[in-house]
C-alpha cells in the first residue's frame, strides 16, 4: 500500500484545486456567454416569437422584425424594412424591404415571407398571441420588395406592434402547417431567421448556443458565437458573473450596487418603462370620491421611499405616462402632505366609507425590496387612517384573482402593480380604458372614469401625429386630475456586463425589447 | 414472496390512480391556471388572445372531461405537452430530467450513506471521545441547516470566492460534454445535498450501534474472546443496520425536497427544477407527470426497503 506522505498530500490537494479550474472550461474566447433571459424582460425556454410576451433580447439574435425601436426607445426605425410610408389617416402602410437580406439557410428574404408571417400571426391556430391585434389587416405584396398593409380603422400604433413581430421563413414553415405549429420541434431543432446569429443547440433548461451568421445583412458578426445561459433567478446569474462564467446578466438593483467601483464590470442603468401604481378597484365601491384617491398620493412619501428604500433606483412618477413628450410640465405633483390627506379623507367621509377596516392589498411582486416598500406605504397610510394589509402572491394566483370571470372586489379592493407604459403611449389604453376591463383588456383596476375614457378614445382615433401628441397630453392631464390610479414611481433596472465586452448595447426595455441592439458589433477587446 | 410482491404492486397501482385524482383536483383548486401564469401582468393581451390560448390548451372543457382525457392518454403512454413555452412532450421532459436527478441524488445519497455509516460506527466505538463530541456538534449543525441556505453558502464560498466549482448547470455550455466536466459540476451540489443526509444517517447509525453493542449476544462474543473489530463489524453491525436501512429508504423519498432546493440554486436540470418551473407556470400536464413519476419512485423505494429488510435479517418474513 502506498504510504501517505506530506508531499503526496500536498500534490493531491494541488491537483484537486486545479482540476475544477480546468474543468470549468469555457467556450472559445470569442464566444460571449450571458444570461440574456434573466429578469422581467426574459422568457427562458421560448423559441417561438409568435408566442412571446417577453424575451425579445434573445429572440432578436436570430429573428428580426420589419421595424425596430432605437436603443433609447425614443423612435422606431427600419430593420428588415428600410422604412415605411403611412397615409394621413393611418389606414394604409407601405413598407419597402431592405436589400441583401437572406435567411440563414441561404434563401432570399422577400415580401412573400412578410405576407406569410402576418397571415400566420393573424391565425390563433398557430399559437400566435398577436391574432386579435392584427385582425382585419389586409396584406398585399405588389412586388418582392414591397408590402402594403391596409387597415379597417386608423391605427397609429401599428409600427409599435410590428416592432415585436419577428419575420419567419415561409419556405420552412409553410410545409409544417399551422395546427400544432407552436410545439413543432422546428423551433428547437432547426430554426432559421435573418438575424446576426444562427441557432446551433438547445440544452433543455441549461442554455441555447448560437454561431455567427456570415451572410447577415449588416455584415458578419464580430463574435464567433453567443451562449444564452438559463438561470432560475438573478442571484444565481450574479454568482456566475462573479465567478467569471458569464459576461452579462440582468441584475436586481441591490445586486447592481455590489458591482459599483469594480473595474472588471460595467453597470448599465435604464428606466423599466413600467409604471408602478396603486390601483383602486373601482368596483369595490370605496373609491368613487376622487378626494379619497388623491389622499393616497398625499399620504405616501414617494420621494423618501425612492431615496431610502430604492436608494435612488427609481424615479417618482407624477404622470400616467413615462415618455417625457406626453407628460406636461404643469401636472400636479401631489407632494407628501399627510395633514392634507387626512383632511381629504375626512371631507370625503372615509370613516363612513370604510374607516379603519383592513383592506387586502394584492400584489404579484415578491421581492424583499417591494415587501419593504409596501410595509412603508402601509405605515404611511395607517397614519392617515387607511388600514391596508399587503398580500403578495405569485403571478398565476394574481391573474387568477383579477381576471376571474366573476371577480370578487372584496378580494382585491387595492392592488400594487406595474404596467408597461411606453414607448408608445397608446399602450396605456388597454389598462386604463373602461372598454378594456377584463375580459376585454387588462384594466384590472376596473377603472371607469368617463373623462378619461373620452380623452383616451380621442387619442386612439387620431391619425395626425401632432394632434395625437396633444391628445395624449390631454389624457395625462385628465389622469393627473382624476387620479383613476395612484402613480408611484418608475423603477430603474440594471444589467451588468464585463468590461472586456465592447460595443455592447443593452437596456432594460419592457419584454426585453426588441431594440436595435446590433449584436453583430459586440466584441471582446 | 411472489404473493407479497403482487399485493404490493396492485396496491401501488391503486395508489397511483388515487394520486393522479388528488393531484389533478388540488391543481384545479389552486388560484390561476396555465394561461394566468402565461400572461405577463405588465404586457397587454386581448381577451380573444387569452381565450384562444385557453381553448388550445383544453382548459375550456369541464374538469371530469379534462381528467378522463388526460388519464386515457396517460394509460397509452401519452402524458401530453407541457403548457410552458417550449411545448415539449411531457414524457420527453421527464426522461430528460430524471437522469440528472438520479445522478445528483444517487451521488449525494451514496456519499451520505457511506460517510454516515462510517462516521456513525466511529462515533459509537469511540463514544464520548473528542471525535464523537465534534461529530455531534457538526451533525447538529448539518441537520439544522436548511438546504437552500447550505446551497447558497456553498455557491458563495466554492464558486464565487474559491472558484473550485462552477456556480451552476450540469456541464459547461458550448463545449463537448465529458464525464470529467459533468463530475466537476456535480461534486459541489452533490456534496451539499449529502450534508443533511449524512448527519441523519450517522446519528441513526451511532445510536443503533450503541444499543446493539450493549446486547447480550455481543457481550457473549466478547467473552468468547472475539476481537473487538470483529465484534463490531461482524456481530453488531448487521443488526444495527436495520434502522439505517429504513432511514435511507425514507431519505430517498425526503431527498426529493432537498433536491428541489439544490437543483434550483445550481440550475441543475433535474426533476426538482422541472417541478418548480411547472408549478410556477401552472403547467398541469408536467406537474401531473412529474408527481406520478416521483410517486412511483417512492413506492418502489419503499418496496425495495421491505425486500432489503428480509435480506439483512432472515428473521423477517414477507407475508
Amino acid at each position: 500500500m502506498m504510504p501517505i506522505t506530506r508531499r503526496g498530500l500536498a500534490l493531491g490537494a494541488a491537483a484537486l484545486a486545479a482540476a475544477p479550474r480546468l474543468a470549468a472550461a469555457q467556450p472559445s474566447r470569442n464566444v460571449m456567454v450571458g444570461g440574456f433571459d434573466v429578469g422581467p424582460g426574459g422568457y427562458q425556454g421560448n423559441f417561438n416569437p409568435l408566442a412571446a410576451t417577453a424575451g425579445y433580447t434573445a429572440l432578436n439574435f436570430m429573428y428580426e422584425p420589419l421595424v425596430i425601436y432605437t436603443p433609447a426607445l425614443d423612435r422606431i426605425e427600419g430593420a428588415l424594412a428600410n422604412g415605411w410610408e403611412a397615409t394621413a389617416e393611418k389606414t394604409k402602410y407601405t413598407f419597402t424591404l431592405a436589400d441583401n437580406v437572406h435567411w440563414q439557410d441561404g434563401q432570399k428574404f422577400t415580401s412573400a415571407d412578410v405576407a406569410f408571417t402576418l397571415a400566420l400571426a393573424q391565425d390563433a391556430k398557430s399559437g400566435s398571441i398577436f391574432a386579435s391585434r392584427l385582425a382585419g389587416i389586409a396584406v398585399t405584396a405588389p412586388d418582392a420588395k414591397t408590402v402594403v398593409l391596409t387597415l379597417t380603422k386608423p391605427n397609429a400604433s401599428l409600427p409599435d406592434l410590428l416592432s415585436k413581430l419577428m419575420m419567419l421563413p415561409r419556405h420552412q414553415l409553410e410545409p409544417l402547417g399551422r395546427d400544432g405549429l407552436d410545439h413543432n420541434p422546428w423551433w428547437t431543432k432547426s430554426p432559421v431567421g435573418t438575424g446576426p446569429f444562427q441557432f446551433t443547440h438547445y440544452e433543455t433548461d441549461q442554455y441555447v448556443s448560437y454561431k455567427a451568421f456570415p451572410g447577415y445583412r449588416l455584415g458578419k458578426p464580430k463574435l464567433d458565437g453567443l451562449i444564452n445561459r438559463y438561470f432560475k433567478d438573478s442571484a444565481s446569474a450574479v454568482a456566475a458573473l462573479k465567478a467569471g462564467e458569464i459576461e452579462f446578466s440582468y441584475v436586481e438593483p441591490d445586486e447592481a450596487r455590489g458591482f459599483t467601483g469594480n473595474k472588471d464590470f460595467r453597470i448599465i442603468e435604464g428606466p423599466s418603462w413600467v409604471l408602478n401604481y396603486i390601483g383602486f378597484n373601482w368596483d369595490a365601491g370605496l373609491w368613487t370620491d376622487e378626494r379619497v384617491r388623491r389622499a393616497f398620493l398625499y399620504a405616501i412619501n414617494r420621494t423618501e421611499i425612492v431615496k431610502t428604500l430604492f436608494r435612488g433606483a427609481a424615479d417618482v412618477a407624477d404622470s400616467l405616462f413615462i415618455a417625457p413628450n406626453v407628460t406636461p410640465k404643469t401636472l400636479e405633483k401631489y407632494p407628501y402632505d399627510p395633514a392634507r390627506a387626512r383632511a381629504l379623507l375626512a371631507a370625503a367621509g372615509w370613516e363612513k366609507i370604510n374607516g379603519r377596516k383592513p383592506l387586502p392589498w394584492l400584489t404579484y411582486y415578491n421581492t424583499p425590496l417591494i415587501a419593504n416598500v409596501m410595509a412603508a406605504m402601509q405605515a404611511m397610510l395607517a397614519q392617515v387612517g387607511v388600514a391596508v394589509v399587503p398580500r403578495a402572491v405569485d403571478v398565476a394566483t394574481y391573474n387568477g384573482i383579477v381576471y376571474a370571470k366573476k371577480p370578487d372586489p372584496s378580494a382585491y379592493p387595492l392592488i400594487f402593480a406595474g404596467a408597461q407604459n411606453g414607448p408608445d403611449p397608446a399602450i396605456a389604453n388597454i389598462w386604463t380604458a373602461e372598454n378594456q376591463i377584463p375580459p376585454n383588456g387588462t384594466n384590472v383596476a376596473r377603472i371607469h372614469d368617463p373623462a378619461l375614457n373620452a380623452a383616451l378614445a380621442a387619442a386612439m382615433a387620431e391619425g395626425d401625429d401632432a394632434r395625437r401628441l396633444a391628445d395624449w397630453r390631454k389624457v395625462a392631464e385628465v389622469a393627473n386630475h382624476d387620479v383613476p390610479l395612484a402613480p408611484m414611481w418608475v423603477a430603474k433596472r440594471y444589467g451588468v456586463v464585463t468590461a472586456n465586452v465592447k460595443n455592447f448595447v443593452w437596456q432594460p426595455a419592457p419584454s426585453g425589447g426588441p431594440f436595435a441592439q446590433h449584436a453583430e458589433l459586440w466584441a471582446f477587446g | 414472496m411472489l404473493r407479497f410482491l403482487a399485493q404490493r404492486l396492485a396496491a401501488a397501482v391503486l395508489m397511483m390512480a388515487a394520486l393522479s385524482v388528488l393531484t389533478f383536483g388540488l391543481l384545479r383548486l389552486t388560484p390561476g391556471d396555465p394561461v394566468d401564469a402565461y400572461i405577463d401582468p405588465m404586457v397587454p393581451m386581448t381577451e380573444a388572445d387569452i381565450a384562444a390560448l385557453r381553448t388550445r390548451l383544453g382548459l375550456d372543457r369541464p374538469l371530469p372531461v379534462q381528467y378522463l382525457a388526460w388519464a386515457g392518454a396517460a394509460l397509452k403512454g401519452d402524458l401530453g405537452y407541457s403548457t410552458q413555452k417550449e411545448r415539449a412532450p411531457v414524457a420527453r421532459l421527464l426522461t430528460q430530467h430524471a437522469l440528472p436527478t438520479l445522478m445528483l441524488m444517487g451521488t449525494g445519497l451514496a456519499l451520505a450513506t457511506v460517510l454516515g455509516i462510517i462516521v456513525g460506527i466511529a462515533g459509537a466505538v469511540w463514544r464520548d471521545s473528542p471525535f464523537d463530541i465534534a461529530v455531534g456538534v457538526l451533525s447538529s449543525l448539518g441537520i439544522s441547516s436548511p438546504a437552500f441556505l447550505t446551497a447558497l453558502l456553498g455557491v458563495f464560498v466554492f464558486s464565487v470566492h474559491l472558484r473550485l466549482a462552477p456556480s451552476g448547470g450540469m456541464a459547461s455550455p458550448g463545449v463537448p460534454v465529458t464525464v470529467a466536466n459533468v463530475l466537476r459540476h456535480l461534486w459541489l451540489p452533490a456534496s451539499l445535498f449529502a450534508i443533511a443526509q449524512t448527519t441523519l444517517t450517522l446519528r441513526y447509525m451511532r445510536a443503533s450501534l450503541l444499543e446493539v453493542l450493549n446486547a447480550d449476544y455481543v457481550r457473549t462474543a466478547r467473552a468468547k474472546g472475539v476481537a473487538e473489530f470483529a465484534v463490531v463489524m461482524k456481530h453488531a453491525l448487521r443488526n444495527a443496520l436495520l434502522p439505517v436501512v429504513t432511514l435511507v429508504g425514507a431519505n430517498i423519498s425526503a431527498a426529493v425536497g432537498g433536491a428541489i432546493f439544490i437543483e434550483t440554486v445550481f440550475n441543475w436540470p433535474g426533476m426538482g427544477l422541472l417541478l418548480v418551473n411547472a408549478v410556477e407556470a401552472r403547467d398541469y400536464p408536467t406537474i401531473m407527470g412529474a408527481t406520478l413519476m416521483i410517486g412511483a419512485a417512492v413506492l418502489l423505494v419503499n418496496l425495495a426497503t421491505d425486500l432489503l429488510y428480509a435480506a439483512i435479517d432472515p428473521r423477517i418474513r414477507l407475508q
